[in-house]
């Protein structure tokens, strides 16, 4: 089959490689129809999650049919369309059992990177590095998923493939983002990052009773889409300060709850000493991640509030403001998303047009266009929120 | 799971330390491992400015320590832990039937019942080195402890303790395991190393990691056999596409 391979530090190739085989009983092989890009893909394809290998196949949102199924397999069948949840559950350990599905104990079968570097290990997270797990990814014409009778969901009818796909990764991770976030009736959220994990989590804060939500960021695009589709407020980084803005907009509370929807390549906007200190330091990997929006995050959020981050982190980060934290007595929620948790009720919000994620979706190429739909991504032209491959 | 290691009693205290500087170390080395750009002179040398500077802890110390077991004449505990969603009845089952052992262990070609009590044993080191020993039980108590020790002549002299105890909070049960090798640095030490390698307390992690799966999902996880772009595993490579960013 053909898949998108990475060679190194931005070198994307679609290449020929075998077509995956079932290789445990509960596993399933999926005919892949589209598969989305998504931010944290330009944190491996930058070199900035450690464990890639040359010739790993990347990708994790997707969506497609049930070609085969391994002899464990009861709830699935052939021809099914399905899409399959990005970070992968066993379905039978604690974590699992309590919906933790990222934190799945058995999922990752190569543990001891992230032991050594975390104390303990997560869940494997297709195409995403042998920190964890090492699973071929999706950007590619078949792909293997483990525990599928826990990870792969049937689609309801009334879901458009154009939907669908986002609810393996980005509209789960946004649902989440809001979810951790306690959003109370009258609440004022505020969402650095307005790309599609941004989107939906002010889609979703708004269905949990947010009265305002504000999303930030710096393409125009974006903020855009932030305004006409999730009916956010919105401010441009580049433009204003935005501890001043959030601050005017607030009664100069802040915001109740804050979401990190960017994770460790974040830009700095309007201090410039900071970025160049982040970005010096993590150049010199002295520090894997650059903290710029916690640190926003910490400044803005009113006392007592909560901080929610599914933007992704790394490693170690400095200059991290704990008393600020401290005294302002503010809640830290956080993690990968448990997706799995989720993708039901997600579905009935879709069927109920309350939640429309295709318009995420501004771009439709084949995969032998990946690598430029990559570059694209990367590089936000054209006004691309998703480049979605359909192999 | 919680990492064995060498002469338990002795590091409380500093393995403490220790760990915590395997952690930051490891996970810079995984930040290193990853990093494909940039100065690796500069970086090596500004990592360890970092490290040092930012918890004001000499380097040399806990460097030293960690050179030091290899060279240590004590006798060897390893200790590895983990919490099975499962009942203590089911595992001690498990684990009592030794023939199920040979799963847990990768090099272990053979367990043959001799007695109600006694097996024998035979495994092999790297290098397919062959290694054989006769194990009786000690003690068993129900749902709750199996002991044992090698016998006379054994390739791997050793103790071993497996624990099991219903954990809080409904969570199944946490199992213990130690093994305790006589006379390390002997003809047995040297058998240990040949069959454990360096680190005895990552095999006893494995082992309890690979109870848990094969425990709780019936299977454990792979990634063998899967496609991928590396030669080695059979993708042509017939470049189609290339970018640089
Ligand atoms: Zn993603
Ligand atoms: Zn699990």
């Amino acid at each position: 089959m053909r898949a998108l391979c990475w060679n190194g530090v931005n070198d994307l190739r679609v290449e020929r490689v075998p077509d995956p085989t079932i290789l445990g009983p509960q596993d399933a092989i999926i005919k892949v129809s589209l598969s989305s890009v998504c931010g944290s893909d330009l944190h491996l394809i930058g070199g900035y999650v450690p464990t890639m290998r040359a010739g790993d196949i990347i990708g994790h949102e997707f969506l497609g049919e049930v070609v085969e199924k391994g002899p464990e397999v009861t709830r699935l069948n052939r021809g099914d369309r399905v899409i399959t949840v990005s970070i992968i559950g066993c379905g039978k350990c604690w974590h699992c059992q309590h919906e933790e599905f990222s934190l799945c104990d058995n999922s990752n079968p190569q543990p001891a990177f992230e032991e050594a570097a975390y104390g303990h290990c997560t869940a494997g997270i297709f195409g995403y590095s042998h920190a964890f797990g090492g699973y071929a990814g999706s950007h590619a014409e078949y792909i293997r998923v483990p525990f599928a009778d826990t990870n792969c969901f049937r689609v309801p009818e009334g879901v458009t493939d154009e939907q669908a796909v986002f609810v393996s990764d980005a509209v789960p991770t946004g649902y989440m983002a809001a979810d951790m976030g306690n959003i109370k009736p009258g609440d004022v959220v505020a969402v650095w990052g307005c790309g599609g994990v941004g989107q939906m989590a002010m889609k979703s804060a708004f269905l949990m009773g947010a009265e305002r939500v504000i999303g930030i960021d710096r393409f125009p695009d974006r903020l855009r889409a932030a305004q006409m589709k999730a009916g956010a407020e919105t401010l441009d980084y580049s433009r204003v300060d935005i501890y001043d803005a959030l601050l005017a907009m607030t009664g100069g509370r802040g915001p109740d709850v804050c979401i990190d929807a960017v994770g460790m390549e974040a830009d700095s906007g309007a201090s410039a000493i900071e970025d160049l200190y982040d970005r010096g330091k993590q150049a010199l990997r002295l520090e894997n991640d650059r903290p710029a929006v916690l640190r926003q995050m910490i400044q803005c959020c009113r006392k007592g509030g909560t901080l929610s981050i599914v933007g992704v982190y790394g490693g170690l980060i400095d200059k991290f403001p704990m008393g600020a934290a401290m005294n302002k007595a503010l809640t830290f929620r956080m993690g990968q998303q448990h997706g799995q948790r989720y993708v039901k009720r997600l579905f009935e919000h879709i069927e109920k047009d309350d939640l429309d994620p295709s318009y995420l979706l501004t771009h439709k190429w084949a995969l032998d266009d990946a690598p430029q739909g990559y570059r694209m991504f990367k590089e936000k032209a054209d006004d691309c929120m998703r480049v979605v491959f359909a192999p | 799971m919680t990492r064995g290691r060498d002469g338990g009693r002795r590091l409380e205290g500093s393995a403490g330390t220790l760990e915590r500087w395997a952690a930051i170390l490891g996970g810079t080395a995984l930040g290193f491992a990853g990093a494909r750009r940039g100065s690796w002179a500069l970086a090596a040398l500004g990592g360890g400015l970092f490290l040092a500077g930012a918890a004001g802890v000499p380097l040399s110390s806990p460097l030293r320590q960690a050179a030091l077991p290899a060279m240590r004449r004590e006798p060897t505990t390893t200790q590895a832990n983990v919490t099975i969603a499962v009942p203590a009845e089911k595992l001690f089952r498990h684990w009592r039937n030794v023939r199920h052992l040979a799963a847990l262990f990768p090099h272990l070609d053979a367990v043959e019942i001799l007695s109600d009590t006694e097996s024998r044993w035979k495994a092999h080191g790297p290098g397919g080195v062959p290694v054989v020993w006769n194990s009786r039980l000690d003690k068993v108590r129900e749902n709750e402890l199996i002991t044992w020790h090698t016998l006379e002549g054994a390739d791997l002299p050793h103790r071993g303790t497996v624990l099991f105890r219903p954990a809080p909070g409904g969570r199944g049960t946490e199992v213990s395991l130690t093994l305790a090798y006589h006379p390390p640095g002997g003809v047995g030490g040297n058998a240990v190393s040949r069959l454990f390698g360096t680190a005895p307390e990552q095999q006893a992690r494995e082992a309890l990691r690979r109870l848990k799966r094969i425990m709780e999902v019936g299977e454990l996880p792979t990634i063998d056999g899967q496609p991928s772009g590396r030669a080695e595993r059979g993708g042509s490579r017939s470049r189609m596409q290339e970018v640089t960013g």
